[in-house]
């Protein structure tokens, strides 16, 4: 019972963790462009199928595929900054919102024609056999996810509130025109985000896929990650992490305890419970900036 | 603006939608038209013409709320498939007339709607659009999950044709007649909202809300009015689908068709009734060309098989939403407007 329970939680951490690289996608997107992208999933996908194309489809070792697969994801996000988000800068929130929906759409079509709708298997990144601890069992690429996220989470959230390149960023978040009459180039900073994300959406693939199979399915969790980026507040990375781990934790013990009380997956839905209780309770999160609104 | 010799003398003119006899004359051709399209056309375009005007329905109760009221909206089929079911719980297993059971479903999604219009008065642009991702996510789960008795689950529901002194909706020729009296009511409801006051508050929050606060507009109901009234639309549009399909399943209302809904007011034009229109009839025969290809595109890439016509689909959605927010930001009706006032003005450009 007890070892089932710790088992539950630990999971729960890890893959909360894991939920808390992708909602850095998010973020990471958000502080350096003002840009919300719900298509965060789908380049999740896309990195994953760009890491399939190299390591599985070319058979290059896995040394030199991730690398190359990390290149091309920066090429990408660097070619949809160029498409659609230069041409951008300083519209509605509407228009935002609803351009990165259709990139979502887009690239799902995308996906689909250039990889085709089969089912692919995902390069073993990590190895697969569990790493027990006493009783408890914990899946070693989540447990390898995790440390690597929390890193890359430390040091993001450095780059961004203590260097001087990541304070100018955090001003186009701010404002465009504001952060334009300052000076600061808002397309490169746009551009910067966009590499950055394509980056984060290939590191979680390859966390979240090692070992697994990989279509274009697997995009969900992009909406997962949703509420976690929502609780931490959008302009806050280290908070991400934190807001991860407890909605992991929720979602896991919901699960394993709620499900089969009621007969309904009702784990499934409780990213979007969540979601809704931020919402109406607190919507700017735990460290979300409070904006004061002036006529 | 009007051409030339035509001006207002008094308040109702100015106001006044239609304003010259030739446009009197234009829309009279143009109902008229409507009314006689079943004899003109086949049976192809007959089933797609229905869909085009249930969507119409529920596209301008998105263009009121989006549009006019500013207010994000990506749930807009959840609330038409809560039209949509309570229309076909209160017409199987209350055995409800369809005069009755379509406001009914209008307001039971009105109720909905509202229900998460309510988070409005805390957050707005992307918050809000995600509210309407949970209630779009929460509306399958429900559905779903609820007992099926209840509202038939992974099922669905059957329900019988509508009814009226004798007249059985059961061909697409007589559907055709019921929706099409419906919209052209819907239609005209909606342009006597955004005309009236709650249009212009609703005008003035989606262009400022925190200035038209101050100008003593109430911004919480007003925003709650325009989910309600979106939600109501919506509603309807789902009810008449019920009708349309006599089956109700909870895969017909999805987040992807919400995105469909949304790409039609951008078509068209945001702030526009008749742009919502023109976006429905443009987006809708679009979809039908991809379809009735679609056989002919899968024999000249047999890779993709089955799956293609759901890829160009999906490329051709994303594509037209992107790309009208890139190059035509305002929709089809302001290029149109841009049109007729260069006419009008001619030969004196400005």
């Amino acid at each position: 019972m007890m070892i089932d329970f710790l088992t539950y939680l630990i999971t729960g951490t890890l893959v909360g963790l894991l939920y808390a690289l992708i909602a850095m996608g998010f973020v990471v997107i958000y502080r350096a462009s003002k840009v919300f992208n719900l298509a965060q999933g789908e380049l999740v996908v896309f990195g994953g199928f760009i890491v399939w194309w190299m390591v599985v489809n070319t058979g290059l070792p896995l040394w030199i595929g991730i690398p190359l697969a990390f290149a091309a994801a920066a090429v990408f996000g660097f070619l949809i900054e160029r498409i659609f988000f230069s041409k951008l800068v300083g519209e509605s929130v509407f228009a935002m919102v609803m351009v990165t929906i259709g990139l979502l759409i887009l690239l799902r079509g995308l996906i689909l024609v250039l990889f085709g709708p089969q089912v692919r298997p995902f390069p073993i990144v990590f190895p697969l056999q569990p790493i027990f601890i006493g009783d408890i069992l914990i899946p070693r690429a989540l447990l390898y996810g995790g440390i690597i996220t929390i890193v890359v989470g430390l040091a993001l959230s450095y780059f961004f509130n203590r260097t001087r390149p990541g304070l100018r960023m955090t001003a186009v978040a701010e404002d465009h025109q504001v952060a334009v009459s300052l000076g600061i180039s808002v397309k490169r900073s746009i551009a910067f985000a966009w590499v950055l994300g394509a980056l984060l959406s290939t590191l979680g693939a390859i966390i979240y896929l090692s070992g697994k199979s990989l279509n274009f399915l697997a995009s969900e969790i992009g909406m997962a990650a949703l509420p976690v980026a929502l609780l931490a507040g959008f302009e806050s990375i280290g908070g991400v992490l934190l807001a991860g781990v407890i909605v992991g934790i929720i979602q896991g013990l919901v699960t394993a305890y709620v499900d089969p009380a009621v007969g309904a997956a009702f784990g499934t839905v409780v990213p979007f419970v969540i979601m809704l209780a931020i919402l109406f309770i607190r919507p700017t999160g735990m460290f979300g900036w409070k904006t004061i609104e002036r006529v | 603006m009007d051409p030339a010799g035509v001006f207002a003398v008094s308040f109702a003119r100015d106001e006044a939608l239609i304003r010259t006899r030739g446009q009197w004359i234009a829309l009279a051709l143009f109902i008229l038209l409507l009314f006689l399209l079943p004899y003109l056309v086949g049976a192809r375009v007959m089933a797609v013409a229905n869909v085009m005007l249930i969507t119409a329905v529920v596209v301008i109760g998105l263009q009121i709320n989006t549009g006019y009221a500013g207010q994000i909206n990506l749930g807009q089929a959840a609330f038409m498939g809560v039209g949509a079911y309570t229309t076909g719980i209160l017409a199987s297993k209350l055995g409800l007339p369809f005069w009755l059971t379509i406001p009914l479903g209008g307001a039971a999604s009105a109720l909905f709607g509202f229900i998460f219009g309510l988070s409005a008065l805390r957050i707005k642009g992307f918050y809000l659009a995600l509210t309407t991702i949970a209630a779009q996510s929460l509306f399958h789960f429900l559905v779903l999950n609820l007992p099926t008795s209840w509202v038939g689950g992974s099922n669905g529901i059957s329900l019988e044709p509508a009814q009226l002194f004798g007249i059985v909706f059961d061909t697409d020729r007589s559907l055709y007649y019921l929706c099409l009296v419906v919209a052209i009511i819907m239609t005209y409801g909606a342009f006597g909202i955004v005309r009236g006051r709650h249009g212009r508050a609703f005008i003035a929050v989606r262009d400022d809300d925190v200035a038209s606060g101050m100008m003593g507009i109430n911004v919480v109901k007003t925003k709650a009015v325009a989910f309600l009234i979106g939600a109501f639309y919506a509603g309807v549009g789902g009810a008449l689908w019920a009708y349309y399909v006599r089956f109700v399943a909870v895969d017909q209302f999805t987040l992807f068709h919400s995105i469909w809904f949304i790409a039609m007011i951008i078509v068209g034009g945001m702030g526009s009734i008749v742009g919502a229109l023109v976006g429905v009839v443009i987006i809708k025969a679009a979809q039908e060309t991809l379809v009735t290809l679609g056989p002919g595109l899968v024999q000249m890439f047999p890779a993709l098989g089955g799956e293609l016509v759901f890829a160009t689909m999906n490329i051709f959605l994303g594509g037209v939403i992107a790309a009208f927010l890139i190059f035509e930001p305002r929709g089809l009706m302001h290029r149109w407007s841009i049109i007729k006032r260069s006419y009008r003005l001619w030969p004196f450009p400005y």
